[in-house]
């Protein structure tokens, strides 16, 4: 490559404008944990900017001894890991039967899956139909609905199509029915994207707050982003943080901030370990029915 | 039933039904059995009564909306909204991807693009957080303009920004995510067509014009298809986590307001209306451009 004057200039710009970019990713981030980890005085007087002065545990302390926030956490593990499951095991039978051409009325589904992904219903229909299932205060109303999406069965259909047809021919002869080609041979060959789409669904339904906005009403069954919600936006941190026992060691500021961290900290741990895999899975995105 | 499950696990047509059906079930109940749902827009609806109970009235509630005038309001900034966030956030991801196909250096790249994709994995709620932190009265920005002099403001209740915080927020949170597949599409593109173009004596945009954006156009095509779809769904979480009181005669949107007269208000029919208009509109525009875009440029979605 010719290395003209404009382009090492080019080069340069477009470099710094990567830098400063990341640094607005990464810096709000930085500054709540500043704040967190600050003295209430400094914190108060707006001192901290991304390095915490002076130095206090207080907050996470208060944190760690949240009854209500474990219990939120709890609640939002085991609805991504089960919400996880369930929409694997329906993704992937209804993909791997629409992949195979004996499956009969095949044409039918598929066309039936495609429009509700351009065609769906409106929100109160929606929870009208939750209701009368009974699923309203349960955590079902949170992983039932929203288990199965069009666009995932016909990614995951896409790739089971993919398998060189042999493999499944062979598993054949070899006297497999179809549940145990399904068991054995498809499901073990296509790890990658199970995993791509294990991984969309569960940050998914990690993040959501709206459905348990909508279906939950007990406080036990309030997931973690739901509660988050309630303390940071709607003032609850501030009403504990400035009950007089606590205001000289820590603001609702860092409280709040602290509480951010928290939550964030589970996505941040496993972040690092999911990259190589959504990266992947987004380009399988990109694929065409 | 021994004979039954023999019948069934010999017969590879029945197995492959009974394969699909939980899924094929889970269709019918939760995207078929809503769209029947909507007749309680025809209806004056009451919970206690049921769909079966509950008095027919024809067109009234879709007569209704249409007069009045929290439906234009509602209507008006949910399409702003939209709009601001086509023209802005549509092109964003897809020159962010140009530029970073312009850095050549893989140690380089490689930390850049982790941190891009990372606001794509925190939710609205600690997103709206972030910025409420960064945006209030006593918040982090008006720490800095205050160092340098400058009126303090409380940026997420004035009613002029807020529509362009709400999209350069959203710019913010999926601008990384979204040139994953652009990213994708770049690394496809044959490199012996730059060698030539070289030969040829092109330039880096002459380049990136004759044979970068041709290249990606399907991508840009189906992504813009996908997008116009969902003109009038604005993003919930979002607009939710960051509405207030203050904003809401600019802020509020289909969604929102569905939320809280609908849901909360209990005005059932009356929203469900609303919602079936959204969803016209959206089928309308993906049908009618899809059609075009055929036409056109051969790229469709279906």
């Amino acid at each position: 490559m010719p290395a003209y004057r404009s382009d090492r200039w080019f080069s340069f710009i477009n470099g710094t404008f990567f830098i400063v970019l990341c640094l607005t990713m990464i810096s709000p981030l930085i500054h709540l944990a500043a704040v967190s980890l600050s003295e209430a005085r400094y914190a108060n007087a707006k001192l901290v900017y991304f390095w915490p002065k002076g130095w206090n545990t207080e907050v996470y302390s208060m944190i760690l001894g949240m009854d209500n926030l474990w219990r939120a956490m709890g609640v939002s593990v085991y609805i991504t890991v089960l919400g996880t499951l369930i929409s694997l095991v329906l993704t992937s039978t209804i993909a791997y039967a629409l992949s195979r051409p004996s499956m009969p009325g095949r044409k039918i589904v598929l066309r039936g899956i495609v429009v509700t992904f351009i065609f769906s219903a409106p929100l109160i229909p929606n929870y009208l139909l939750v209701r009368s299932l009974g699923m309203e205060n349960t955590l079902w109303a949170l992983m039932i609905p929203g288990a199965l999406s069009a666009f995932y069965v016909i990614i995951m259909k896409t790739f089971f199509q993919g398998i060189s047809s042999e493999m499944f021919d062979a598993a054949k002869m070899d006297g497999c029915s179809e549940w145990g080609i399904y068991a054995r041979v498809a499901i073990p060959m296509s790890l990658p994207v199970i995993a791509t789409i294990a991984l969309f669904h569960a940050v998914g339904q990690w993040n959501s707050y709206f459905n348990a906005l909508l279906y939950i009403r007990s406080k036990d069954l309030l997931p973690l982003q739901v509660l988050l919600r309630n303390l940071v936006m709607e003032e609850q941190a501030s009403n504990m943080a400035s009950s007089a026992e606590v205001s000289l060691v820590m603001t609702p500021e860092m409280l709040k901030a602290g509480i951010t961290l928290f939550a964030t900290l589970p996505i941040l741990i496993v972040y690092p370990f999911l990259q190589k895999y959504f990266v992947k899975g987004a380009s399988l995105g990109s694929l065409k029915e | 039933m021994v004979r039954i499950y023999h019948k069934l696990t010999s017969n590879d047509a029945l197995l492959l039904l009974l394969i699909a059906l939980p899924g094929i079930l889970h269709f019918l109940i939760f995207r078929y059995v809503p769209l029947l749902g909507n007749v309680i827009a025809f209806q004056n609806y009451n919970l206690f009564a049921g769909m079966a109970d509950s008095p027919w009235v024809g067109l009234k509630h879709f007569q209704n909306m249409f007069t009045y005038a929290e439906f234009y309001r509602i209507l008006r900034n949910t399409m702003l909204l939209s709009l601001y966030s086509i023209i802005f956030g549509f092109p964003a991801p897809l020159i962010l991807a140009l530029l970073l196909n312009e850095i050549r250096q893989k140690w380089f790249q490689r930390p850049v693009q982790t941190l891009l994709y990372l606001p794509h994995f925190l939710s609205w709620v600690i997103v709206g957080g972030l910025f409420v932190n960064l945006l209030s009265i006593d918040g982090f920005l008006n720490t800095i303009l205050g160092s340098l002099g400058l009126a303090n403001r409380d940026f997420l209740t004035i009613p002029e920004y807020f529509r362009s915080i709400l999209v350069s927020i959203g710019i913010w949170k999926e601008i990384g995510w979204g040139m994953i597949i652009y990213l994708a599409a770049l690394s496809g593109i044959n490199p012996s067509l730059y060698e030539a173009a070289m030969m040829d004596g092109a330039g880096r945009f002459r380049q990136m014009w004759s044979i970068t954006l041709p290249s990606l156009l399907p991508a840009i095509t189906v992504l813009f298809l996908l997008r116009i779809g969902h003109v009038l769904d604005a993003n919930v979480e979002q607009v939710l986590i960051l509405l207030n009181p203050l904003v809401r005669d600019v802020g509020e949107v289909i969604d929102t307001y569905v939320y809280r007269v609908g849901l909360l208000g209990a005005q059932f029919s009356l929203t469900t209306a609303i919602g079936i208009f959204k969803s016209l509109v959206g089928l309308i525009l993906v049908v009618g451009l899809n059609a075009l875009s055929r036409k056109t440029t051969g790229e469709s979605i279906y």
